[in-house]
C-alpha cells in the first residue's frame, strides 16, 4: 500500500511514522492532500428537529482506501455517513449547515442532481433489502433506470457486477429466483452487486455485516478489501476488530465530533486520546 | 482482484428529471384535488342550508316543528341500539383481548369483521319483516329470552366450577366463546317452549293485551326495540373491533405485574388494564354512536317511520336519515322541505363528523400513550 | 374439615368471576347471531326454488283444498289450557279463490294425503294454480276427452310447453332484438320507411307466434272440483311435486336457481328472477371501481409519499379517515345536490336542451349512482392504501434512491407494485360496501323496475343516464311496496341470500389478501 501525501509538508512525515506506529506529534486528525482526497467534509453540521447529531465536523476521505467510521452508537457515524448521498434529504425534520464535495464538487449545490449523486456515492445498508424482484432484476435495476443499454451489456454488467459482490458462483443457475429466497448473507451480497452495477465511485457500507452470520461476515470484509482498487469505500461499523481487520484509515467520532482520525493501524494500538484508548479498550459503551 | 469496470453507458438524466417532476406535480394536483373533492362534501352542505338560515327563509319554528321528531327519532334509535350493542361488544372485546385462545381470537376477529359488512338492507328486511312480526305474535317468549340469555351464561360459569377437571379442561374459559354457544341455543329453544305455558298462567295467555289493559302500554310492532335490536347487531362489531384493539394494545408488562401479585386475570383487567384503555373503549362507543346514528335503512325498514315523540321503547318512530331517504327524492330542489331535508344531512354530517374526529384523536393519543409505556418496560 | 374435603377444596380452580362469564358469553351470543341470521336467510332464501310436496287436505265441515304446508304455530289459547296449532297453506288460484293463502286449526283436518297427480302451474298471471290436470287438447275443440286422463294428459302437457317455451323464446327474442331498436329508431326519425316496414312485418311474426302459442288450451280442476280452461301461453311451467323423487326434485331445484339468476322480474317484482338487478348491481360497482381506485390510489400516494409529514397533512388524514364514518345517506344528498342537480342540470342546459323539460342527466341515473359511491368509497381506498405503503419498510424506499432512482421511479418500480395487496384489499372493500349500500342509490338513480339493462346493442352501448336495479334495492323495494307481501317473501329472501353471499366473499377475499400481505411483509422485516 503506498503512502498518501498528505495536506502539509510538515505532517507528511508525522505521517510516515504514524504508518509505521510511531507516536503523531501533529494532532489527533490526519489530514490528506487535496488531490487524494475523494470526500471532502468541511464545518458540516447536522440536527434533527433541532437536536444536534453532527458538530462542525471536518474531514477527508482518501481515494481507493478503506475509511472507517467507529463510535458508540448515537455519535453520529451513521448520519454522517447518510449525509455523503444526501439521503436525509428524504427527511424533512433534518436541518444543515456545512459543506460536503465530492471530487471538489459541492453536492448540495443546486446544479446537482441528487439521483445522480446517489448513482456517484452507492450505498449498502445494515439489513438487506432486496427488492421483491428476481435477483437478475434486482442488479439491472439501478441499469434499467438509465436506460439505452442493449440486452447483451446488460448481462454482462450483471454477470460482471455479482461476480465483483463474488456471488456470481453460487447464483448463476438462478438467476430467474426470487431475490428473498436467498440467505441473508447473500442477499447483502446482491445489494452490493445492485450497487456495483451502476459503477458507483464511492460505495458507502452502514454496518453491512451487523445481521450476518461470521463466514457470511468474512466474505463481506473480503469482498471490501477487494473493491478498494476500484473505488472508495467508507464502512460504519461498531464492530471494531472489523474496522482493524479491513480499513486503511478509521475516524472515532463521540457524540457528534470527530475525535481521533488517523490510520488504523495506528489508531488501534497506539491512540493518542484517552477518550479513544477508553472506547477500543471497551471502558466506554 | 476483480476485473475492471466496464465502460460507463449512456445517460438520460434530462428526461428522467423532467418526468420526476410533472409526475410529482401531478400526484401532489390529484391527490389534493381528491381529498378537496371528499372534503366537499361538508361545504356543500353548508352553502346550501347556511343562507337561507340567516336570510330568514327557513324560521325558527319552522325548523323546530319538522326536525325535532326526527331529531328525537334518530337519538331514540341510536340510544336503543347502543344499549344493546355497548354491553355486547364490550364484553366480546374483553373476553377476546383477555382471555380467548389465539387460535380461535384468529378465527372470530375476521367473522365479527364479516358481521359489520352484512348491507344494511338486509338486517333491515330480517328485523322488519321477519323479527317485528315474530315478536309481535311472541312477546313473552322474546322478553323471556332477554332474561335467559344472561342466566343461562351465569349459570354455564357457575356449573364449570364443578365439572371433573378433565372436563374442565375440555371445556376451557379460553374457548368459552365457542362452546357456550349450542348451550345457549339450547336454552333459547327451552325458554321458547316453556314461555306459552307460563303466559298462559301469569298473563292469560296474551302478554301483550295484558300490557294495554294493565299497564296501557301500547304495542307497535315495528318499535324501538326492535330497531335497537337490529342496529345494535349492525353497530356491534365495529364497537367491538375497536375496543379489542385498544384493550389488546395495553403493553402486556402493565396487566403482568398485577398477575404476578395474585390477582385474577379479571381484577388485572378491572384495575389495569381497563383504566390504560378506557380512552379507546370511549372512542370505539363513540364510533359506535355516529354509526348507529347515521345508519338508514335498518331504521327505514324496522321502525315503521311514524314521526313521534314518545319516550316508549314499544313504539315507532322516524329518524332523520330515514326522512331524508323517503322524502328528499320528491322534495322539489330548493323548496323549504328540500332546505329542511339538507339542514337535516348537514347536522347528521357535523354530528359523525365531530363524534368520529373526537373518537380518532382520542385514539392517536392512547397509541402514543401505549408507544411510551412499551418503551419504559 | 377433614384433610380430604380440604384438598377436594383446594383443587376447585379459582373462579374468574360472573362478569368473565358474560363476557364470553357475550362471544357466543353474538356469533349465535349471526349464525342464526346466515342460516335463516340461506334456508329461506334456498328452500324458496325446492319442488315442496302438496297436500290435499280435506277438513271436519267437509271443505277441500290442495296446498302447501308454509308454517305451524300454537293458537292462543284463551282460557288456560293449550289452544292447539294452526298450520298456513299456500293454495295459489288466486283467480278462483280471491286469496292464494289459507289458515287451518289443525285439529279440524280430517284427512291429509299427497296423491301423486296434484299438479302445480307457475303462470303469467294469478301466481300459481295448484290442482289437477283433465286435459290437453287444440283450442277449438270441445268434449269429452282426448287422452285418456292422467299420465297421458300430462306427457302431451310437457311436449307442448316446450314447443310453447321455444315459441316465446323466439318471440322475446324478435322483441328485444329487432322491435325495440326499431322503436327507438323510429322515434328519433319518424320519417324512416325502411324501419316502418321491417317494424309491421316483425310484429306480423309476432302476432303469429302468439297466435300458434295460444293453439293449446289445458283445462284443469281444483281440488274442490271447479274446472278453469288456460290456453298454453299462459302457462310457463307444470310440474307434479309428489311424483318427483329426490334426484329429479334437486334437477329441478337447480334450474329454479339458475332463472332466478338468469331472468327478470314477473309480478311487479315477486316472482321471477333478478338478472336486471344483479346486472345494474355489478355495473354500477364496476364503474365505480374504475373510478375510485386511480383517485384513492392518487390520494394515498400523495398523502404518504409526496405531501410535507406534517401536522396539516396528519388532520387530513383523520379528516379522510372520519368520512368513512359519515352516514351515508349524506353521500346520498351530495350526489342529489351536487351531481344531479347541480352536474346534470348544466349538462341538460348545454347538451341536451332540446329534451327539455324531460331531464337526461339532471335526473338519477347510472353515473351519477356510481359517482356518488365512488366518493362514499374513497376513504376505505385511501386508508386501505396508506396502510399498505406505511407497511413498506423504508430501507426498501432507501435502496432504491441510492441506486440513482428518480422519486417517480423508486415510486413505480418498488413501493407501489409492493403495495398492490394492499390497493387490491381497498379496492375489494370499496366493492363489498358499495354492493351493500342501498340509501344513497335511493336519491341518485336506482329504480324499481328497469327491464331495460343499461347496455345494449345501440349507441353509445353504455348508457351512462339510464336508471338501474339493484339487489339492494330490489329487496327493499320487494319487501315493503308490494301487494302481498307474503308472497313476495321467498323472492326478498333469496335476492337477500345473494346480496350477503357477494358481500361475504368479497369480504373474505379482501380478509383473505391482507393476511397474504401482512405475512408476506413479516418474513420480509424478519431481518
Amino acid at each position: 500500500m503506498p503512502e498518501l501525501p498528505l495536506s502539509q509538508p510538515s505532517q507528511r512525515s508525522d505521517a510516515s511514522r504514524l504508518e509505521s506506529g510511531r507516536p503523531n506529534s501533529a494532532g489527533p486528525i490526519i489530514d490528506f492532500a487535496p488531490d487524494v482526497s475523494c470526500l471532502d467534509v468541511e464545518g458540516l453540521s447536522l440536527a434533527y428537529g433541532g437536536k444536534p447529531a453532527l458538530r462542525d465536523l471536518t474531514l477527508r476521505v482518501p481515494r481507493h482506501r478503506v475509511t472507517a467510521f467507529i463510535g458508540p452508537s448515537g455519535c453520529g457515524k451513521s448520519t454522517l455517513l447518510r449525509a455523503l448521498n444526501r439521503l436525509h434529504d428524504l427527511n424533512e425534520a433534518v436541518s444543515r449547515q456545512g459543506s460536503i464535495r465530492l471530487e471538489g464538487q459541492e453536492i448540495h449545490a443546486p446544479e446537482v442532481a441528487v439521483d445522480e449523486l446517489r448513482r456517484r456515492v452507492g450505498m449498502v445498508f445494515q439489513a438487506p433489502n432486496p427488492f421483491p424482484m428476481s435477483i437478475y432484476e434486482n442488479v439491472a435495476f439501478g441499469l434499467r433506470l438509465q436506460g439505452g443499454l442493449t440486452r447483451r451489456r446488460m448481462n454482462d454488467i450483471v454477470e460482471w457486477a455479482l461476480e465483483a459482490a463474488a456471488l456470481w458462483d453460487e447464483v448463476k443457475d438462478r438467476l430467474r429466483a426470487s431475490a428473498w429466497s436467498l440467505s441473508i448473507g447473500q442477499q447483502q451480497r446482491l445489494v452490493i452487486a445492485r450497487t456495483l452495477a451502476v459503477r458507483p465511485e464511492v460505495l458507502l457500507l452502514d454496518e453491512p455485516a451487523s445481521a450476518l452470520d461470521p463466514i457470511s461476515t468474512l466474505k463481506i470484509e473480503e469482498l471490501i478489501r477487494s473493491l478498494k482498487s476500484q473505488l472508495t469505500l467508507v464502512l460504519v461499523t461498531h464492530n471494531m476488530q472489523q474496522a482493524a481487520r479491513v480499513s486503511d484509515y478509521t475516524a472515532f467520532l463521540h457524540d457528534g465530533e470527530l475525535v481521533e482520525y488517523a490510520p488504523t493501524a495506528s489508531l488501534f494500538t497506539n491512540p493518542r486520546l484517552a477518550r479513544t484508548e477508553n472506547y477500543i479498550t471497551g471502558r466506554m459503551a | 482482484m476483480t476485473k475492471p469496470f466496464p465502460a460507463s453507458p449512456a445517460h438520460r438524466s434530462p428526461r428522467r428529471h423532467l418526468l420526476d417532476r410533472l409526475a410529482t406535480g401531478l400526484i401532489a394536483a390529484g391527490g389534493i384535488g381528491v381529498i378537496l373533492a371528499v372534503l366537499a362534501i361538508g361545504a356543500f352542505l353548508a352553502i346550501e342550508v347556511v343562507p337561507s338560515l340567516f336570510s330568514g327563509a327557513l324560521g325558527q319554528e319552522q325548523i323546530t316543528l319538522s326536525l325535532s321528531p326526527l331529531a328525537w327519532g334518530t337519538l331514540k334509535a341510536a340510544f336503543w341500539a347502543l344499549v344493546f350493542a355497548v354491553p355486547m361488544a364490550l364484553g366480546a372485546a374483553i373476553h377476546s383481548a383477555v382471555y380467548m385462545s389465539p387460535g380461535l381470537r384468529s378465527r372470530i376477529k375476521p367473522t365479527l369483521e364479516l358481521m359489520e359488512a352484512l348491507p344494511g338492507v338486509v338486517i333491515g328486511f330480517v328485523a322488519g319483516l321477519v323479527l317485528a312480526p315474530w315478536v309481535e305474535r311472541h312477546l313473552a317468549g322474546a322478553f323471556a329470552l332477554l332474561l335467559v340469555m344472561p342466566l343461562g351464561i351465569l349459570m354455564a360459569g357457575g356449573a364449570w366450577r364443578w365439572l371433573s377437571p378433565a372436563l374442565r379442561q375440555r371445556l376451557p374459559l379460553a374457548w368459552a366463546g365457542l362452546w357456550l354457544v349450542p348451550w345457549l341455543a339450547m336454552l333459547g329453544l327451552a325458554a321458547l317452549e316453556l314461555v306459552p305455558w307460563l303466559e298462559a298462567r301469569l298473563f292469560a295467555g296474551d302478554l301483550r293485551g295484558w300490557l294495554d289493559a294493565e299497564l296501557g302500554i301500547d304495542y307497535a310492532s315495528r318499535n324501538a326495540l326492535i330497531v335497537g335490536l337490529a342496529m345494535g347487531f349492525a353497530v356491534m362489531p365495529s364497537v367491538y373491533a375497536l375496543a379489542e384493539d385498544a384493550l389488546s394494545g395495553v403493553p402486556s408488562s402493565l396487566g403482568e405485574g398485577a398477575q404476578a401479585m395474585g390477582a385474577t386475570r379479571w381484577q388485572t383487567l378491572w384495575k389495569v388494564v381497563l383504566p390504560a384503555a378506557a380512552p379507546g373503549v370511549f372512542a370505539a362507543v363513540m364510533i359506535g354512536a355516529g354509526r348507529a346514528v347515521g345508519e338508514t335503512m335498518i331504521v327505514l325498514m324496522a321502525s315503521g317511520n311514524t314521526a313521534l315523540m314518545s319516550l316508549s321503547p314499544l313504539e315507532g318512530m322516524r329518524s332523520m336519515a330515514a326522512g331524508i331517504a323517503i322524502e328528499l327524492p320528491e322534495a322539489v330542489a330548493g323548496s323549504d322541505s328540500y332546505r329542511l331535508l339538507i339542514l337535516a344531512a348537514l347536522l347528521l354530517f357535523l354530528f359523525t363528523f365531530l363524534v368520529n374526529t373526537l373518537a380518532e384523536v382520542v385514539r392517536s393519543r392512547l397509541r402514543r400513550r401505549y408507544r411510551r409505556l412499551g418503551d419504559l418496560s | 374439615m377433614s384433610p380430604a374435603a380440604l384438598t377436594r377444596r383446594a383443587r376447585l380452580p379459582r373462579g374468574e368471576g360472573a362478569w368473565a362469564w358474560l363476557a364470553a358469553g357475550s362471544v357466543a351470543l353474538s356469533l349465535l347471531l349471526l349464525g342464526g341470521l346466515l342460516t335463516l336467510i340461506a334456508v329461506r332464501g334456498l328452500a324458496h326454488f325446492w319442488p315442496a310436496s302438496v297436500s290435499l287436505v280435506e277438513l271436519d265441515d267437509g271443505q277441500v283444498f290442495a296446498g302447501r304446508a308454509v308454517r305451524e304455530l300454537p293458537l292462543p289459547a284463551a282460557d288456560g289450557a293449550s289452544g292447539g296449532r294452526e298450520r298456513l297453506y299456500f293454495t295459489g288460484n288466486r283467480d278462483l279463490d280471491g286469496h292464494v293463502w289459507q289458515w287451518v286449526e289443525v285439529d279440524r283436518i280430517v284427512e291429509s294425503d299427497r296423491p301423486r297427480e296434484l299438479v302445480v302451474m307457475e303462470r303469467l298471471r294469478h301466481g300459481d294454480f295448484i290442482g289437477r290436470l283433465v286435459d290437453v287438447r287444440p283450442a277449438g275443440q270441445t268434449g269429452a276427452r282426448t287422452a285418456a286422463g292422467g299420465e297421458a294428459a300430462w306427457a302431451a302437457l310437457q311436449a307442448r310447453l316446450a314447443a310453447v317455451d321455444a315459441l316465446r323464446g323466439e318471440r322475446d327474442d324478435l322483441q328485444h332484438g329487432v322491435i325495440q331498436p326499431l322503436v327507438r329508431r323510429l322515434e328519433k326519425d319518424p320519417g324512416d320507411g325502411a324501419a316502418q316496414r321491417r317494424l309491421a312485418e316483425t310484429n306480423e311474426r309476432v302476432r303469429g307466434l302468439q297466435e300458434s302459442m295460444r293453439r293449446d288450451v289445458v283445462v284443469l280442476e281444483s281440488a274442490d272440483g271447479r274446472r278453469l280452461l288456460l290456453t298454453l301461453d299462459e302457462v310457463l311451467r307444470a310440474w307434479r311435486p309428489n311424483a318427483m323423487p329426490l334426484p329429479e326434485k334437486i334437477g329441478a331445484w337447480s334450474r329454479g336457481v339458475w332463472r332466478f339468476l338468469s331472468e327478470g322480474p314477473r309480478a311487479a317484482n315477486t316472482a321471477g328472477g333478478v338478472w336486471p338487478a344483479i346486472f345494474g348491481t355489478v355495473l354500477m360497482v364496476m364503474l365505480m371501481s374504475l373510478l375510485v381506485t386511480p383517485f384513492g390510489v392518487l390520494a394515498a400516494v400523495y398523502l404518504n409519499e409526496v405531501a410535507h409529514q406534517g401536522r396539516l397533512t396528519n388532520w387530513v388524514r383523520i379528516a379522510v379517515r372520519n368520512l368513512a364514518g359519515v352516514p351515508s345517506i349524506v353521500y346520498g344528498v351530495f350526489g342529489l345536490g351536487v351531481f344531479v342537480y347541480g352536474i346534470g342540470g348544466s349538462l341538460d342546459e348545454w347538451f341536451f336542451s332540446d329534451e327539455l323539460p324531460s331531464p337526461t342527466f339532471g335526473t338519477g341515473g347510472l353515473l351519477w349512482a356510481s359517482l356518488t359511491l365512488a366518493l362514499l368509497t374513497l376513504p376505505v381506498v385511501i386508508v386501505a392504501t396508506e396502510e399498505g405503503l406505511v407497511r413498506i419498510p423504508d430501507h426498501q424506499r432507501e435502496g432504491a434512491l441510492a441506486l440513482g432512482a428518480t422519486r417517480l421511479e423508486m415510486l413505480t418500480r418498488v413501493v407501489l407494485p409492493m403495495a398492490v395487496p394492499a390497493m387490491l384489499t381497498g379496492v375489494i372493500l370499496a366493492v363489498a360496501r358499495a354492493a351493500g349500500e342501498v340509501a344513497p342509490l335511493m336519491l341518485v338513480g336506482v329504480a324499481k323496475l328497469a327491464p331495460q339493462v343499461p347496455v345494449d346493442g345501440e349507441f353509445p352501448f353504455l348508457h351512462l343516464d339510464r336508471k338501474f336495479m339493484h339487489l339492494g334495492y330490489h329487496v327493499y323495494d320487494t319487501a315493503f311496496h308490494g301487494d302481498d307481501i307474503q308472497a313476495a317473501m321467498p323472492v326478498v329472501y333469496a335476492t337477500a341470500l345473494l346480496l350477503v353471499l357477494v358481500v361475504v366473499v368479497l369480504n373474505l377475499t379482501a380478509i383473505f389478501l391482507r393476511h397474504y400481505f401482512r405475512a408476506r411483509h413479516g418474513a420480509l422485516s424478519r431481518h
